[in-house]
């Protein structure tokens, strides 16, 4: 459901010119699969999502993502994907009720469908008593709730989650990360970022530990703690990174020593 | 494109608006009480204003001859146009009996004696100053040398001053002695019908002194003034009765004048002011907020990434919050209009009805005219309402959004203070700006009459110019709204230095769309410096020769060595930006053929439209005559007019510029925007529409052949055969292939009117059209058939199919 095939994206920094935020990554997820993108804050994480989602255009490489090229097809690429990060905020000035009905609509489903699936998400998520409450009166959590809703109200094949559940409380957390699961159980394909191991080991099927751009390393949980012979994944995530900055220190002297 | 988008987001936008208090804080509670309150306010002011006493000080009131000039304290009342004018002047005499009769308390009665007993004292001074300006003025014999008299004054003045600065008094009238017996004589004199009066001008003068940098002295010194020349008035009647003389005498011509104005057109005078210019502002304003709110507001609030991930495609999403700022825009301005019109009516025909009004009854414009206001209002808030958008993307947060719209009011601001001088009418080249054609054109409208009918005429270059403005500030907005950089602008530390390495090192292939548009910049602005230092030195015009050489520097310094020079140092491949490379044979022919087809073709287009341009200025003009003059030789014309332009104007415009532009996905836009841009940079209107024209022909040529040389060649070709036409003997050989298709009348070695057989203008279109046409249609792009093929090929094939269904 989702090919990345050595995705390459460039910025132009002011100081250090062009920088790879995201450099030569390779994956795959499948339906009913949960996949993790483990990695520090800066490490590529929220780029590589924003290309997947269209957001951003590659630099260089291919992604398909539910069939569809996205550079070539983003608008179909965005019909058929439900995208949540920190970024995406619900407006102020609308009830939770007409912020779904509003992506709904844009998702183009037909009036009376789309009146039961928001019947049916509202119930699922427990949301009936927010319905008429306006984004600004929301708490934090119940603003997610919305976020998830309006994710999932056009039942799209492939949900991106980016840090879904940074800065939320432990409760409204472990409500987020539910939902997740149950999509899984219901086929959807899911990639899913974070930086919290918690997250990885309970929730994610397969995952890529990605630091400075680059996937050091893709497994499962305990393939990967074999396969690196450390107690769990925490220790497997700080050995990749350690190893990475090692390197990099030592050629960074090695230059310095020979010039 | 999907409208049904589009409509779902302006509709979700209109109403998000709509729960903002403070939008409709600003678009419709504001100027709905706003002028009300504004209108309460001023009669309030008026109602309660007094304006302070001023007072006089007269010296000599025993000398002042009849009629009654003072009475109580005052100047009489019959001297003011409104009598209650006389109770602003407070008048304190020298007469024993004024003093002890004044309203005044203690203090400042001594204040006052003190200053009549230092008049007492400096009355010979005065006198002598007056005498000493009288002389200085050339009134009198000069009883010594110029330069003696000025430093006398200056010396009296000074000493005057001293006094007068700190004196209770802000005029000084001193009637001399002996005053009354003096003017009593003349008097006699008249009667006795005896006008030989000797030496009258230099006989005694009453004296006013006050201080016109003052402002409360000048106003009583013109209040004063009045009341003295009514004064005056009466005593020269009287003095023509005496001398059995007829009244009219002092006016000979005796006109009269005759005010046809009808109420209507006054109120139409005073709407034809207020409405165009509050109709600009209030777009500007209407737009602006929301556009805020609709651009960085929402990226500062986390909702535009929700929207960029939904199906609606980022053009969409421009344009239906385009949509939205424009509605808003449109009603604030119409309801201030509105509101300002009603409350305007209302207090004049309140403040009317009290008299003294010049205005009178201010009735509305006709219906029809009303109707153009609301026309107008469209593609000036459509104007103002993409500008304002885009600024408002560009913008990270509302803060920075906020700054943004200083200048964009100071720039609408001058434009409207420039339409309300009353000097400025609507002419052809005036109704192709923007925001100054729509501006000019509703205030013709509004003013009606007779001028109105030759106002229709403009209508529609007004409304087609404005609308292609406007859409131009559309497309501008989506194209920022594309751009990844833009939409995701970070925080960063900006420092001089460090950009400057960035733009020398991290080079492109081709100059980008901001390099573009500051090369444009670039060259505007050095042929800015050029021009005004020239215009101190117009001697170096007086030989044509010197004149060709420095038009040939010009041209190179300005046009010519900037984008060569950015080329090199901003892109990395600068053969490439410049289009530098060898083109096809068919485009080369193509480069031969089209100008000498389009020739003809734009000089009869001129010639026709001729009157339609305001006339070449005068500099201009001399250097076009010169271009026919025999004094240079013809090898310096060509170069100065057709080969160094060729290339040097090419080089910028379908060059470096182009290149830049053509770095957006649209095919066909970067011509047009390269083609107005290469027309501006013309300076004469006549010379700018016909330089844009080309601009397009010279565009479609550089874009499809990929190549300068073919633009180079059309260019030279087209300006030469423009240089040889004057040079064309005028009885050439009878049935010649000239004969046949131009007649060129000349008089004086001038030419008055070239004139082209019909014949051969069509085949002139037909040989352009069929060239155009090719170039449209089947013109070569190379580098799209090089594109590499993509393993992915028929996959894709397979999912547009999908898709489209």
């Amino acid at each position: 459901m989702i090919r990345v095939q050595d995705l390459t994206k460039e910025f132009t920094d002011l100081k250090r010119g062009p920088v790879a935020a995201v450099n030569r990554v390779s994956f795959e997820v499948k339906p009913g699969e949960i996949f993790g993108l483990l990695g520090p804050n800066g490490a590529g994480k929220t780029t590589c999502l924003r290309i997947l989602s269209t957001v951003l255009k590659p630099t260089s490489g291919q992604a398909l993502v539910a069939g569809y090229d996205v550079v070539r097809f983003p608008e179909a690429v965005r019909a058929n994907i439900g995208f949540m990060s920190g970024n995406t905020g619900i407006y102020d000035r609308m009830t939770a009720c007409e912020m779904v009905e509003y992506y709904g609509r844009l998702y183009g489903i037909e009036e009376d469908r789309l009146q039961d699936r928001i019947d049916e998400i509202f119930e699922t998520l427990q949301m009936n008593e927010i319905r008429d409450v306006l984004g600004l009166k929301m708490s934090t959590g119940m603003k997610q709730k919305v976020s998830i809703a309006r994710t999932i109200v056009h039942d799209p094949p492939v949900l991106i989650f980016d840090e879904p559940t940074s800065g939320l409380d432990v409760l409204v957390a472990r409500n987020v990360l539910d939902a997740v699961a149950r999509l899984r159980d219901e086929g959807k394909c899911i990639i899913f970022s974070t930086h919290i191991m918690r997250e990885v080991e309970k929730l994610c099927d397969r995952v890529a530990v990605i630091h400075k751009g680059e996937i050091l390393d893709t497994g499962t949980v305990e393939g990967l703690v074999e396969k690196h012979n450390q107690p769990d994944i925490e220790e497997v995530f700080f050995k990749l990174i350690q190893s990475v900055d090692l390197t990099e220190s030592s050629a960074k002297s090695g230059m310095e020593f020979t010039s | 494109m999907n409208w049904k988008n589009i409509k779902l987001i302006f509709m979700r936008e209109v109403r998000d608006q709509l729960r903002d208090r403070r939008t409709l804080f600003m678009v419709a509670v504001l100027p709905l009480l706003l002028y009300p309150a504004l209108g309460i306010g001023m009669v309030q002011m008026t109602v309660t204003f007094a304006e302070q006493v001023r007072t006089v000080v007269v010296i000599g009131a025993d000398e002042i001859p009849e009629p009654e000039l003072i009475r109580e304290q005052h100047f009489a009342p019959e001297f003011f146009s409104f009598s209650e004018d006389a109770k602003k002047l407070r008048v304190i005499t020298d007469s024993p009996s004024s003093l002890e009769n004044a309203e005044l308390d203690e203090d400042s009665r001594a204040k006052f004696q003190a200053f009549l007993e230092l008049l007492e004292k400096e009355r010979t001074t005065l006198n002598r100053l007056a005498d000493i300006q009288e002389q200085v003025f050339g009134r009198k014999d000069a009883e010594k040398p110029k330069v003696e008299l000025i430093a006398e004054e200056a010396d009296l003045r000074k000493q005057v001053t001293s006094w007068f600065s700190v004196a209770p008094a802000q005029v000084l009238v001193v009637f001399p002695e002996g005053f009354k017996k003096h003017y009593e004589a003349i008097d006699d004199q008249f009667a006795a019908g005896d006008f030989n009066f000797g030496d009258i001008e230099s006989s005694l003068h009453a004296i006013i002194l006050h201080n016109s940098a003052n402002e409360k002295s000048d106003i009583a010194y013109q209040r004063v003034r009045k009341a003295l020349k009514e004064w005056e008035k009466v005593l020269l009647k009287q003095r023509l009765e005496t001398a059995s003389l007829p009244i009219s005498l002092p006016d000979p011509v005796q006109t009269t004048a005759v005010d046809l104005a009808e109420a209507e057109e006054i109120a139409a005078n005073v709407w034809s002011k207020i409405f165009p210019a509050l109709l600009v502002i209030m777009s500007v304003t209407g737009a602006f907020y929301p556009a805020i709110d609709l651009g960085a507001g929402e990226k500062e609030r986390g909702t535009m990434e929700t929207l960029l991930i939904s199906p609606a495609t980022r053009t969409e999403i421009v344009l239906g919050k385009f949509f939205t700022v424009m509605l808003f825009s449109i009603s604030t301005a119409l309801l201030n209009l509105a509101s300002m019109g009603f409350t305007g009516k209302h207090m004049l025909t309140a403040v009317g009805s009290a008299g003294a009004s010049p205005i009178g009854d201010l009735s509305f414009p006709p219906l029809l005219s009303l109707m153009w206001v609301v026309l107008l209002a469209v593609p000036l808030s459509a104007l103002f309402s993409a500008m304002s958008l885009s600024l408002a993307m560009f913008a990270k947060s509302s803060k920075e959004g906020q700054y943004y719209l200083t200048p964009l009011l100071m720039v609408t601001m001058g434009l409207t203070m420039f339409c309300l001088n009353p000097a400025i009418e609507l002419t052809p080249y005036y109704s192709v700006l923007p925001v100054v054609g729509p501006a000019l054109l509703l205030k013709a409208l509004l003013l009606g009459g007779a001028a109105s009918s030759a106002v229709w005429m403009y209508t529609i270059p007004v409304l087609v110019t404005s609308s292609l403005y406007s859409i131009l500030a559309l497309w501008w907005a989506i194209e920022l709204f594309q751009s990844e950089n833009i939409l995701f602008r970070e925080a960063e530390q900006f420092e001089l230095s460090l950009w400057l390495k960035h733009l020398l090192r991290d080079k492109e292939e081709t100059p980008s769309f901001v390099e573009a548009g500051v090369c444009f910049i670039l060259i505007a602005f050095l042929q800015f410096i050029f021009l005004t230092s020239i215009q101190k030195d117009p001697s170096m015009f007086a030989d044509p020769v010197n004149m060709f050489r420095f038009q040939l520097i010009y041209l190179i310094a300005t046009v010519g060595v900037p984008p060569v020079l950015m080329a090199i140092m901003l892109t990395k491949n600068p053969l490439k930006s410049l289009k530098l490379k060898l083109p096809s044979w068919k485009m080369l022919g193509a480069a031969v053929v089209l100008p000498l087809s389009l020739q003809p073709l734009t000089l009869e287009l001129l010639s026709r439209l001729d009157h339609l341009f305001p006339p070449v200025p005068a500099g201009a003009e001399e250097l076009l005559k010169a271009m026919s003059s025999d004094a240079v030789p013809l090898w310096l014309t060509f170069a100065t007019f057709a080969i160094a332009p060729a290339i040097c104007e090419e080089l910028a415009f379908r060059g470096f510029i182009l290149s830049g532009l053509q770095r957006s996905r649209h095919k066909w836009l970067p011509i047009v925007i390269s083609a107005i841009l290469f027309g501006v940079i013309h300076m004469i209107p006549k010379q700018q529409f016909n330089a844009s024209l080309l601009g397009l022909a010279l565009g479609l040529l550089a874009v499809r052949s990929r190549s300068l040389i073919p633009c180079i060649i059309f260019h030279a070709i087209f300006n030469g055969t423009q240089i040889l036409i004057p040079h064309l003997p005028q009885e050439t050989h009878n049935g010649s292939l000239v004969r046949f298709a131009v007649t060129i009348t000349k008089k004086d070695g001038v030419i008055t009117a070239v004139d082209f057989n019909a014949v051969f203008l069509g085949i002139c279109l037909a040989i352009s059209a069929a060239l155009i046409y090719w170039l449209v249609r089947h013109g070569q792009t190379p580098e799209e058939s090089e594109r590499p093929v993509d393993s992915h090929e028929p996959l894709i094939a397979e999912q547009s199919r999908l898709f489209k269904k």
